[in-house]
């Protein structure tokens, strides 16, 4: 069997209690044996697809996926839109994998059926959104969720919105676990700054920094400062970012991010981590298909959910019920797409900054 | 599909040729060994080519499961281990259940276990190993001449009781080697018989006339420290690992930067095991080495390791009960595409070394030999060939 082409579909959607809509990808590796791998991602990556697919995939047995990986992301170690790429047609060749096996994506990568404890994530200030604890709220009533993170986009992190999510969560059973995830808009003294200020009302469980701000330095201090778990990850390349980590145990709680780490290198992190029992928490990722990998990875702590239901475009078998997300059993990462929906929603490019451009027909 | 059962068959092997390291110089010709067969209700069976102490108790936590569930039985399994520890022989039963899982995994894909894994290439790349503590200076030339004539570069030569022998032996295996490369690979091996002072001294005089490329064993396996200084302090990497059990047995060494290299094996709890060791080991940018398999089966493993390095080849010719799909080649170990681990077993064969089980020599594993870490005991006359004028 030999990989033959790959092709991307690019589709804007309107988001569920958001007025503005939501662009993504669709990537579809074919074989000669009529066999297809999919995958949702949520940038154009049309351009470094296709060089990709050229230098490194075609002809190729696309059962090699970690050898495949192997050679691609020693090419591309750190983030950038090619090493996005590679993320992706991983992600699509492990479905297609799957799918070969007649298998669900959980099974193919020896893990069991496990529910893992799902955190529900989101923006601070997620434009046109609802109040936050609303979205809280809905998420504990409907699906039992009881762990809630906060993503700040400023330079802050805004008390009156993780009081919310507290109070949202908050149910007879006990206090919601609350993490908050700065990305990289503060530095580590700010962050420490901020959360000693916090840790006086909350219990935080979590405190989350990114690019540029993620030096193993700046966490190890996060770390010593505060009584929450440093946490980083998102964003960061699986082994090229995470030396200095490792070396000075910087981190105490890592994100495992399929978006720059695909599947072979979330599975290669997660075990990296084991060796001294770092506890994983999986980002979230398009149809919430990082949720196959937890029972396979040996010390996952829980999955992060922005999306707990997928947009009208696609189907994915993940399941979420009191607080738990479970994969489902079809094959692949189970991921099913409407193709009427598609095409209606497929548009040409995305713009830049990510604003609407109206979806048209494709021609 | 599901786990219904397994039994372990046992036997006595006896090699072609005897190994040996300094801690036993006269050696070993007889092994113990087991093979694991892990039967389902499908009638495909997995084995593995060891087996622990233990296994009764274990076997709780996978029968009746999916075989192909391999990495969430491996947490299910290990957890169990909890107070006891994955350690010793327990360690062992772990991990012959993991190997014969993932054998199970790859036929029911009707891949080799290579692929299973994720492997471009069915092929790593080969050094040749003596275990040759006890072979005369001839045999020595013998055996890395036969691997050379392969396409090997690279061998890793027992030392530890006599700096002259070694350092002559050291050039006897290169010269042997030098139909393969004009500069061959050298390593060495005192398998835990010096301090990390005495590692020092005594590397250092080799070095004065080889260039070696890394030191296996120069100190105790826990010994992050001493690990560290020899490693500093001498030219050659330091390499370790192979009689430590899991990878939290790690953790210590890749933090304090004490190896250079790491050994892999089966013994590093089986297949799901040795890659979390790997990977990291891949994190703090340290590359592993697999270590000898009988029949190479591990090969499987390592080729799918991205920062595999090479992997150790001894061929004292043990796989008389076995039939195996793979062959050396270029230097390389190269891996057919029979499915699992592509060994099979010969039951006749197995029977009648069972029935009739072979005698030989030595005692293993090898005891800890007396001075180790303080003072040298060599050999005594006629324990091995090797030492002249004595």
């Amino acid at each position: 069997m030999k990989l033959t082409g790959a092709s991307t579909t690019l589709f804007r959607y309107p988001a569920p209690g958001r007025s503005s809509s939501r662009a993504g990808s669709l990537l579809e590796l074919t074989t000669d044996e009529g066999m297809t791998g999919i995958a949702i991602g949520d940038a154009d990556l049309r351009a470094p697809i296709a060089a990709l697919f050229q230098d490194f995939l075609k002809g190729e047995d696309p059962r090699a996926a970690p050898g495949l990986w192997h050679r691609m992301q020693e090419a591309h170690p750190r983030a950038g839109r090619a090493r996005a790429a590679i993320a992706l047609i991983d992600v699509a060749l492990w479905d297609l994998k799957a799918r070969m096996n007649n298998e669900p994506l959980w099974k193919t990568l020896g893990g069991s059926r496990l529910a893992v404890n799902a955190c529900a994530s989101r923006a601070d200030a997620t434009p046109g959104a609802r109040d936050a604890g609303a979205w809280f709220e809905d998420t504990k009533h409907r699906l039992g969720f009881r762990s809630g993170m906060l993503r700040s986009t400023g330079r802050r992190i805004d008390g009156h919105r993780l009081e919310q999510v507290r109070d949202a969560l908050a149910n007879g059973a006990g206090e919601p676990e609350l993490g908050v995830d700065t990305g990289g808009t503060l530095a580590a003294a700010e962050v420490i700054r901020r959360v000693r200020t916090l840790e006086k009302r909350f219990d935080i469980a979590w405190i989350a920094l990114g690019p540029p701000h993620a030096s193993a330095r700046g966490l190890r201090q996060v770390s010593d400062s505060v009584r929450a778990a440093a946490c980083a990850g998102r964003g960061l390349c699986f082994p090229r970012d995470f030396h200095r980590h490792f070396q000075q145990r910087s981190i105490d709680l890592v994100q495992v991010d399929l978006r720059v780490n695909g599947i072979t290198g979330a599975l290669q992190l997660a075990e990296a981590a084991y060796g001294y029992e770092l506890p994983v928490m999986l980002c979230a990722a398009p149809g919430n298909i990082h949720v196959h990998l937890a029972g396979a990875m040996p010390y996952v702590m829980n999955a992060e959910i922005t999306e707990p239901a997928p947009p009208a475009l696609y189907r994915t078998g993940v399941r979420i019920e009191d607080g738990r997300a479970r994969p489902g059993k079809t094959p692949g990462t189970g991921i099913t797409v409407d193709r009427a929906a598609l095409a209606r929603a497929t548009v040409d490019r995305l713009s830049p900054r990510g604003k609407t451009a109206r979806p048209r027909r494709k021609k | 599909m599901k786990i219904t059962g397994f039994r372990i068959e046992q036997y006595l092997m006896r090699m072609d040729r005897a190994i040996a390291d300094c801690n036993l110089p006269g050696g070993v010709n007889l092994l113990p060994g087991a093979i694991l067969f892990l039967e389902t209700d499908e009638n495909i069976t997995g084995i593995a080519l060891s087996a622990g102490a233990g296994m009764d108790s274990l076997f709780r936590f996978i029968e009746g499961a999916d075989p192909r569930e391999v990495c969430g039985l491996w947490v299910k399994m290990n957890d169990s281990l909890h107070k006891i520890g994955n350690r010793g022989i327990t360690s062992f039963g772990l991990s012959a259940f993991d190997m014969a899982l993932w054998d199970l995994k790859a036929k029911l894909e009707d891949a080799p276990l290579w692929r299973t894994l994720g492997a471009r290439e069915g092929r790593v790349r080969a050094y040749a190993s003596g275990l040759d503590y006890c072979l005369s200076d001839d045999e020595l030339f013998a055996f890395y001449r036969r691997l050379a004539e392969q396409g090997v570069t690279a061998g890793k030569l027992k030392v530890g009781l006599d700096l002259e022998a070694d350092m002559r032996r050291l050039g006897i295996m290169r010269e042997a080697l030098s139909v393969a490369s004009k500069k061959p690979g050298l390593m060495i091996d005192a398998n835990e018989y010096w301090s990390a002072k005495q590692a020092v001294r005594w590397i250092s005089r080799m070095e004065q006339q080889y260039d070696l490329i890394w030191a296996e064993e120069p100190a105790r396996r826990w010994d992050y420290h001493g690990l560290r200084q020899v490693s500093r302090q001498v030219k050659a990497g330091v390499a370790t690992g192979e009689n430590l059990h899991s990878v939290d047995d790690f953790y210590p060494l890749l933090a304090n930067g004490a190896t250079d290299v790491i050994n892999v094996w089966t013994g590093h709890s089986g297949v799901t095991g040795c890659r979390q060791v790997a990977n990291l080991a891949l994190a703090h940018g340290v590359p592993v080495s697999m270590m000898n398999a009988q029949a190479n089966y591990m090969a499987h493993v390592a080729a799918a390791l991205p920062n595999h390095w090479m992997m150790e080849v001894v061929d004292p010719g043990r796989e008389h009960c076995l039939r195996y799909d793979n062959r050396i080649e270029d230097g390389f170990i190269v891996l057919g595409n029979s499915p699992g681990w592509g060994v099979d077993v010969d039951l006749k064969k197995l029977k009648a070394l069972q029935d009739n089980p072979p005698q030989g020599k030595g005692e293993f594993p090898f005891p800890r030999r007396e001075g180790a870490g303080r003072y040298i005991v060599p050999p005594k006359p006629g324990e091995v060939p090797w030492r002249s004028g004595r």
